[in-house]
């Protein structure tokens, strides 16, 4: 087929593809005062999206750890807590295990997901980095938790939180290059092996092994 | 008035400037909601939305861009969320009528030209819809798509480019009568 020939009819017949009516003013005008005039006097609630409502939660989970920690902790023990590399006590280390699983397990869905999205050519939607982000927040405050002391942990939470940021911060630019970097980053620092791998339970030898 | 006088007027809350914005681009705004929607009530939805968060969000407009771009970038969004939402109804409502065998309408079994093009455009990916409608229905520019739609003047380019290709994909065995 001629492709300027084809051109041109698809440029003529898509012009009846939707073709608007007027627009009806006056009475578009009196429904945006209306609708203005309900938001401001309506009480404002605020819905949370699902992603937010698994943020909250899993922040919950590293406080209500963070404050278990704390009241099992002897005061001794507190002023040497920057040599302790993990709890040894039972209960201590449950709800930072359960929280680092959490994260660790949601990033690999996330990132196994931003990887299938570029190899499709597609860019991550805004619900997507908002989860990125919210993943970013729990990743963040599991670094400043005891989980984020733990040797073996620690390497790749800031791995994460370094490709999480990065993915946050698309939305702006929309570019397939910095798609293409972030993978690249992804692999050279076998992040999805290590997630893969990681086996939280680890936190706390001894103790509550095989609890997540 | 221009443009910028007529903007701090809408920050300091003149209801006379604001009515002034949306009568210069109401017709505008209106028309690329009804290209994407394809629905009046829709379409009146989604300006209505466009012009609320317009004048709830004046402030944060710098003035990088036209007012006419950022607009525009408010009805894709509001609009193409709009949809997206109104397919996920959709389908649940369609869903629930084939598990209560209710059947739809009777399709043509030998559709024109002018269906087989809407149907081809409606199933095209959102973003190289929205590009086709802005484009080849509406006339933006590549640049002003760009600014809309926050992406490269090349990435509009291409996304053009790859929506017609789907297109004549789509509409293969009309070639014959065309080129006749």
């Amino acid at each position: 087929m001629n492709d300027d020939r084809f051109e041109q009819q698809i440029t003529e017949a898509v012009r009846d593809y939707h073709r608007p009516p007027e627009a009806p003013r006056e009475e578009m005008w009196a429904a945006i005062e209306t609708e203005r005039r309900r938001r401001r006097t309506a009480p404002r609630i605020v819905v949370l999206r699902p992603v937010w409502r698994w943020g909250i939660g899993m922040a919950a989970v590293l406080v209500l750890g963070i404050a278990i920690g704390r009241r099992l902790q002897p005061a001794a023990d507190r002023t040497q807590a920057s040599s302790a590399a993990a709890s040894t006590r039972p209960g201590d280390g449950l709800a930072y295990q359960l929280a680092a699983a959490q994260v660790l397990t949601r990033a690999e869905i996330v990132l196994t997901s931003f990887r299938a999205d570029a190899r499709s050519g597609g860019h991550p939607d805004s619900q997507f980095l908002d989860q990125a982000r919210d993943l970013l927040g729990s990743t963040r405050l599991l670094l400043d938790s005891p989980a984020g002391r733990d040797a073996r942990l620690k390497p790749l939470l800031e791995d994460l939180e370094v490709i999480l940021a990065q993915i946050a911060v698309l939305s702006a630019s929309r570019d397939t290059a910095d798609v293409e970097i972030i993978n690249q980053g992804i692999d050279q620092r076998s992040v999805l092996t290590r997630l893969q791998t990681a086996n939280p339970a680890g936190l706390a030898p001894g103790h509550a092994q095989g609890a997540i | 008035m221009d443009e910028s006088e007529l903007i701090s007027r809408v920050r300091a809350g003149e209801p006379a400037a604001e009515r002034a914005l949306y009568d210069a681009h109401v017709d505008r705004v209106y028309r690329l909601a009804f290209r994407l929607a394809g629905d009046d009530e829709l379409a009146r939805d989604f300006t209505q939305e466009t012009f609320i968060r317009a004048f709830e969000r004046i402030g944060t407009f710098r003035g990088e861009s036209r007012l006419s771009t950022w607009l525009h970038a408010i009805t894709t969004t509001v609009s193409l969320n709009g949809l997206r939402k109104v397919k996920r109804f959709r389908t649940r409502e369609t869903a629930l009528e084939a598990a209560d065998g209710v059947a739809g309408g009777v399709r043509s079994a030998e559709p024109d030209l002018k269906t087989r093009l809407r149907d081809a455009i409606d199933a095209l990916p959102d973003k190289y819809r929205t590009v086709v409608v802005m484009h080849d229905m509406e006339g933006y520019t590549h640049e002003e798509i760009a600014d809309a739609l926050d992406m490269e003047v090349g990435t509009s380019k291409a996304q053009l480019s790859r929506a017609r290709a789907k297109l004549r994909e789509s509409l293969a065995d009309f070639a014959g009568e065309w080129v006749s």
